[in-house]
Order: structure tokens, then sequence, then C-alpha cells
């Protein structure tokens, strides 16, 4: 038993961290903002976090707090020019950013080590802190989906115009949306910085965007248990067989062009749809019968 | 009073809407009626912000609700329906329903992002309301199903109810009897007049006369963008300028 732990403990550390992203992106798609900047938010408050340790010799908890702070002041920031865009146009723009904040973590070699990265951080996040900090996300997005909040974030995603006319606050909502995600990006990037010894740059780029997005799309988009779901499937694959970790990038690919063409809702929603309408096709039971 | 002043709107050089000036009073039902392409759908898309207007002014009772963004306007006071319907398809008719409380869906952000008692007592209170609502409507067999499943006439009825809750002054409905049989029509019927009763003006936009002849107190008519007649409606639809609007003439 105790082998079996320790033999899983990476694993588990590894899904644990990962959901954190998952979330953070999955609460900007479902305010109907078409954001892939998780990463770039993720990446700072890594640094903040990776920083502060090094070159500072902050203690953890300041440097999480400010981990934080940075993701979620750099997603309002990036929200109040994302509000004049829509779709595929945000899309591109926050594929730029994450680009942007790769390139300054490359340039900035004196602070935060350039492309050798950050090394020598004090390993300080454990399972535990992690497991409460996945707990503690999940209970905010499955909360937060029960009130006015969910039901606004809903109508947004789902007909901008018709939310508007209903009285919902569109910028607003979507700009509150953004500063969840980054607070929960930041919070799990200062994570990773206190569980990895190291950072580097590349770590936050491209394919750590699309394998975000993968977790997402493959588990759904609107159920809050989509994004456990694709996370635990697209982590614990590749462990399976050496050959399928060696080329993870490719697996999510084919997962992706598969799970878009056949089940475009992902794996939570359409159980979740079809389950429902089971419900209802089934003849109601005449009074009388048990 | 829900008051249009020389409000139009050009797109290209086409003159959608060309200095229409209208009132449409508390507690009556208004008609705007006009050939398809007459511009009446877009008089409400301009009166409840998701258009905005090259020239003119509306005003909803003392407040300039002219260049006001939509979210705003309906916090002033004013709802709507669409033609073409806008219901979140895949979710329940109670869940459709909720949405339009969003005007007294109100608790702190710490309790909502949360879930604090506050917020689930908001919740319960307006799942209590919606629920009174459908039943007031006679769809209480549907509060459960997917808005997307339901036929026509229940789901522009759908559409009515989401309107109404959020409790407006004025509603504006775009065409709310299209694909409804005759006794459909006339339960919808008595509830625009229960709904003027209690002092709500109504904008009617309707291509069947008899509907509208029977409801309305006045009616407008709209042809290319411009108004060219108004009146009792008996007047009204014997008007020549008018029959030759609807003949193509």
């Amino acid at each position: 038993m105790g082998q079996w732990i320790i033999a899983y403990t990476p694993l588990v550390d590894l899904f644990l961290l990962h959901l954190g992203f998952a979330y953070a992106q999955y609460i900007v798609l479902r305010a109907g903002v078409f954001s892939l900047a998780t990463a770039g938010l993720a990446g700072i408050g890594a640094y903040t976090a990776g920083v502060l340790a090094v070159k500072l010799g902050a203690h953890p908890a300041l440097g999480v707090a400010a981990a934080t702070l940075a993701g979620s002041g750099a997603a309002l920031v990036l929200s109040l020019p994302l509000a004049r865009l829509r779709g595929v146009y945000q899309a591109i723009a926050t594929v730029a950013f994450v680009q942007i904040v790769y390139s300054v973590n490359l340039w900035a070699e004196p602070v935060t080590g350039g492309a050798m990265g950050l090394n020598n951080i004090p390993r300080t996040a454990g399972t535990g802190v992690l497991a409460v900090a996945a707990l503690g996300t999940l209970y905010l997005v499955w909360a937060m989906e029960r009130t006015r909040l969910g039901r606004a974030f809903n109508a947004i995603r789902q007909d901008e115009a018709m939310a508007a006319t209903l009285g919902v606050d569109i910028v607003r909502h979507q700009a509150l949306a953004f500063a969840l995600s980054g607070a929960i990006a930041g919070l799990f990037g200062a994570l990773e910085a206190y569980h990895a010894y190291a950072l580097d740059p590349g770590q936050f780029a491209f394919p750590f965007l699309i394998a975000i997005l993968s977790y997402v799309i493959l588990g759904g988009r609107n159920s809050v248990a989509g994004p456990l779901i694709g996370t635990a499937i697209l982590i614990i694959l590749p462990e399976l067989a050496r050959p399928l970790a060696e080329n993870r990038m490719l697996i999510y690919g084919v997962m992706l062009i598969l799970v878009i063409n056949f089940l475009p809702r992902g794996i939570a929603d359409s159980l979740i749809l079809a389950w429902r309408a089971r419900r209802l096709a089934r003849p109601e039971p005449a009074a009388g019968e048990p | 009073m829900l008051r249009l002043r020389n409000v139009s709107r050009h797109i290209g050089g086409i003159r959608a809407v060309d200095d229409v000036s209208l009132d449409i009073p508390p507690g009556r039902i208004t008609g705007l009626i006009g050939p398809n392409g007459a511009g009446k759908t877009t008089i409400v898309n301009l009166i409840t912000g998701m258009m905005p207007l090259t020239a003119g002014s509306i005003h909803l009772g003392g407040t300039d609700i002219t260049r006001a963004p939509a979210h705003r306007i309906c916090r002033a006071g004013l709802a709507r329906t669409f033609q073409n319907m806008r219901l979140m398809a895949d979710e329940t008719v109670i869940d459709n329903v909720m949405i339009g409380f969003h005007r007294h869906d109100r608790c702190a952000l710490p309790a909502a992002l949360l879930n604090l008692p506050s917020a689930r007592r908001m919740t319960a209170t307006l799942r209590r309301r919606a629920a009174a609502m459908i039943a007031e409507f006679g769809m209480e067999r549907f509060a459960g199903f997917p808005a997307g499943g339901l036929s026509y006439g229940h789901q522009r009825r759908v559409e009515i109810m989401r309107a109404l809750a959020s409790d407006p002054a004025f509603l504006l409905l775009d065409e709310p009897i299209a694909g409804m049989n005759d006794v459909e029509a006339d339960a919808l019927a008595a509830i625009f007049r229960r709904l003027a009763a209690e002092g709500r003006g109504i904008l009617l936009i309707e291509h069947d006369m008899r509907f509208v002849a029977s409801l309305c107190d006045h009616v407008h008519v709209l042809d290319g963008g411009r108004l060219i007649a108004g009146g009792r409606p008996a007047e009204v639809l014997r008007d020549p300028a008018v029959i030759a609007a609807y003949l193509g003439g």
C-alpha cells in the first residue's frame, strides 16, 4: 500500500495542479469569453511566487498571496481590451498575451533567469497543500454555479444580446470571470513553483495552453464535472504506457480532433444531456402504482 | 410614457427606420403593424439598446434612454420578446424563466461566490416565483422540460414569462402569436389585457389584423421605415395608404 502511494504521488500531484489550471480556463469559457490566457496568467503567478522565494526569501504564504493577486490583476487589465473583441479575435489576442508573458520571462533574465529558468525554489507545496487548493477551487466553482453569477454567466454564454436585454451587465460579469480565472491560474502557478524546485519559461507557453484547453473541451465546458473528467483522462492516459507519454502532445491533438467532431459538448455534458433526455422520455407512472 | 422622437436608423444608404415619432402610453396596448421589412423589429431593437440610433431620442418616463446600454434599459423598466425566439434551448423552462428575474437577483458578491445562506435563499425565492408564474401561464407540466423541445406556442409563452419576470413598466412584444392557433392566441390576448389593466404599457407588433384590432386602442402603421398612418384600428384599416402598402401598391 505504502509503496503504491509513493509510486503514484507524482501523478496525483500533477493531476491536482492541472485540475486548478483546467478550472481557471473553465470559468472564462463558461462566462462566454473565448480566452486562452490561462497559461500566461499561470506563468505570471508562478514567476511572481518563484522570484519572491528565490530572490527575496519570502515566506511561501506571501508568495502564494502575491501570485494570486498578480494573476487576477493581470487578468482584469487584460479584460479591458478583450471586452471590445469577440470569439476568435479574443482567442488570437489571448494567444498573443501568452506569447508576451513567455517573451518577457526570457528577456528579464536578471530577475527570472531567462532561458536558463529559475532554479533552487524551496519545495514547500506537497500533496496536501495541492489537494486543499484543488478542493477549494472545486467548491468555489460548484457554489458559484448555483447563484446569480452562474445564472448570469450561463445566459451570457448562450446568447449575449438576450442576456443584455434581461438586464445582465456583460462587461462587468466577464471582467469578474476573468479576475477569478486569473486568481486561480496565479494560485496554481505559485503552487507549481513551490512544488517543482525550478521553473522554465517554456513551461507556460503554447503547448501548455493547448493542454489546459484540452482538459476542458474533452471533459465538457458547461457542467462542473467536465474539467475534472477531462483532466483525469488526459493526465492518467499518458502514464499507462511509456510511448503514450512520449507523444503526449500528439495524443492531445488527436483527442481534440475526435472530441470536436464526435462529441462536441465533451464527455460530462453529453452524458448529462443523454441522461436527462432518458428521464424525460420515460412515461410518468400511473396513479396507484408503486 | 415611452416616447420616441424623430427616431432614425440608417444602414448604408438604406433608411431602415426614418423619422419615427410615437408614444406608448402606460396601461394601454399600442399596435405597430406593417408589411414585412417595414422596420418594425428594428424599432424594437432601437428602443431596447440592441442597436444605436442614427438620429432622434427615446425617453422612458423622465429618463433619457437614447444611448443607454441594453442592460440599463432593462433596469429602467423595459422588457421585450423576440420574433425569432431566443431561449436557452438546452435549459429547463424554469431556468429560462429564472434568468428573467436577473434584475431582482441580488446578493453580496462573497455570498454569491461561495453560495452562502443568503444566496441560497435568493435562489429559492426566485425559483418559487418562477414556478408560480409558470403555473399562472398553465405550464406546470413543462417546468422541468428543456425549452428547446417545446411546441412553438409554448416557447412563445416562455419568452413572455421571461420578459415579465423583470416586472417591466413597458413590454415590447415582437409577433407574440406567430405560429399559434386561435385558442392559444385568445389565451395570450387575455393575458395581455390583464397586463395592460395592471398599468403596463404594451407595444404589440403583429401581422394578424384581427388580433391587433381586438386588442389595441391605437395602431401605428409602418411602411418602408416611415409611419404612414395612425389611429383607431377600424379607421386605420380603411385607410387607402395602408391598404396600398399591404397589397404592395
